[in-house]
């Protein structure tokens, strides 16, 4: 047998606690800012389990793109939207909405009770397991293709996202009758609008 | 007292069911995205415990060597798949809230015929 120790048990007692709650402050909170650092803790709690795990070099990873990256997007664009990020609360389908959050959960909970049995004894830490070096590899050896696939995702989905959030005009005169600021397009672009 | 496998996959799968749930019921177009990275990090976290749990691979002369990293390097990808979701869908909320100037979701409709 290979039994926790004291440390490692109360490490993923915390951090799963702290998983658990922050993700449901993700979802609940009216305030999207109050979500967004809601996310920032739950992001945090997990590269705690990584450790847990032996998965250092997932753990940089998670505190990097998602602490530096991809939780200072949300709030980036929180921020710009203002108070407009935030919606009503639509009383009409309350009782819909909660029967359908309830059967999720409840689905999620048969398949949790299940998946608890499974319980195969815990291989001893290899010296070498989650390491840098053991996950490069083997991402620059068998994993290599997809491994370049992901930076033309990546180049791609930049691209992609310049292009969609870039001021567009002719859109914007599209809903006039919802758009308070004049917009502000030139003789040219109308023309095109109004052929396109 | 002692960590198991089960453990790491029914707190996956209580953030996968918070986040699906989440999702499912927020009218809000920014929650329904952190609700999906909620949801890719309860998968993670799957991965990554099913891979500690891989047992060591016997090499020659009787050595033990750590088992190959599959989870940690399909949740790498994962993190790149996320993080340009993550871009795009923003990118995409920005450009709605120009064209509607809400994020409620259902409120869009433009292409209801």
């Amino acid at each position: 047998m290979n039994p926790s120790s004291p440390q490692e048990l109360i490490a993923f007692a915390l951090f799963a606690t702290l998983a658990v709650a922050s993700a449901i402050a993700t979802v609940a909170f009216r305030n999207p800012i109050r979500n967004a650092v809601s996310l920032f803790v739950h992001v945090l709690s997990l590269a705690g389990l990584y450790i847990t795990l032996a998965a250092h070099f997932l753990m940089a990873v998670q505190l990097i793109v998602y602490v530096g990256a991809v939780v200072v997007l949300f709030v980036f664009v929180i921020m710009l939207l203002g108070p407009g990020a935030e919606t009503a609360r639509d009383d009409s389908g309350i009782v819909p909405r909660a029967v359908g959050a309830a059967s999720v959960l409840l689905v999620g909970a048969s398949i949790a009770m299940t998946l608890a049995s499974l319980n195969p004894e815990r291989p001893a830490r290899a010296a070498e397991f989650g390491t840098l070096r053991h996950i490069g590899e083997y991402l620059f050896g068998p994993a290599m293709l997809p491994f370049e696939i992901a930076s033309v995702l990546l180049t791609a989905a930049m691209v992609g996202a310049f292009s969609v959030a870039k001021a567009n005009h002719h859109k914007v005169k599209m809903s006039t009758e919802t758009n308070p600021l004049p917009a502000k397009a030139d003789a040219s672009d109308e023309a095109q609008g109004e052929h396109g | 007292m002692i960590l198991s496998l089960g453990h790491y996959l029914v707190l996956s799968t209580v953030i996968f069911s918070i986040g699906a749930a989440g999702f499912l019921a927020r009218r809000n177009a920014l929650i329904a995205l952190m609700s999906i990275e909620l949801m890719l990090n309860a998968v993670n976290l799957m991965l990554v415990a099913a891979n500690r749990w891989q047992p060591l691979v016997q090499g020659e002369g009787g050595a033990t060597t750590a088992p190959a990293p599959h989870g940690h390097v399909f949740v790498f990808f994962v993190i790149a798949v996320a993080a340009a979701e993550a871009a795009v869908g923003l990118a995409i909320v920005l450009s709605y809230y120009r064209l509607r100037k809400t994020v409620r979701t259902d409120a869009a409709d433009m292409l209801r015929g």
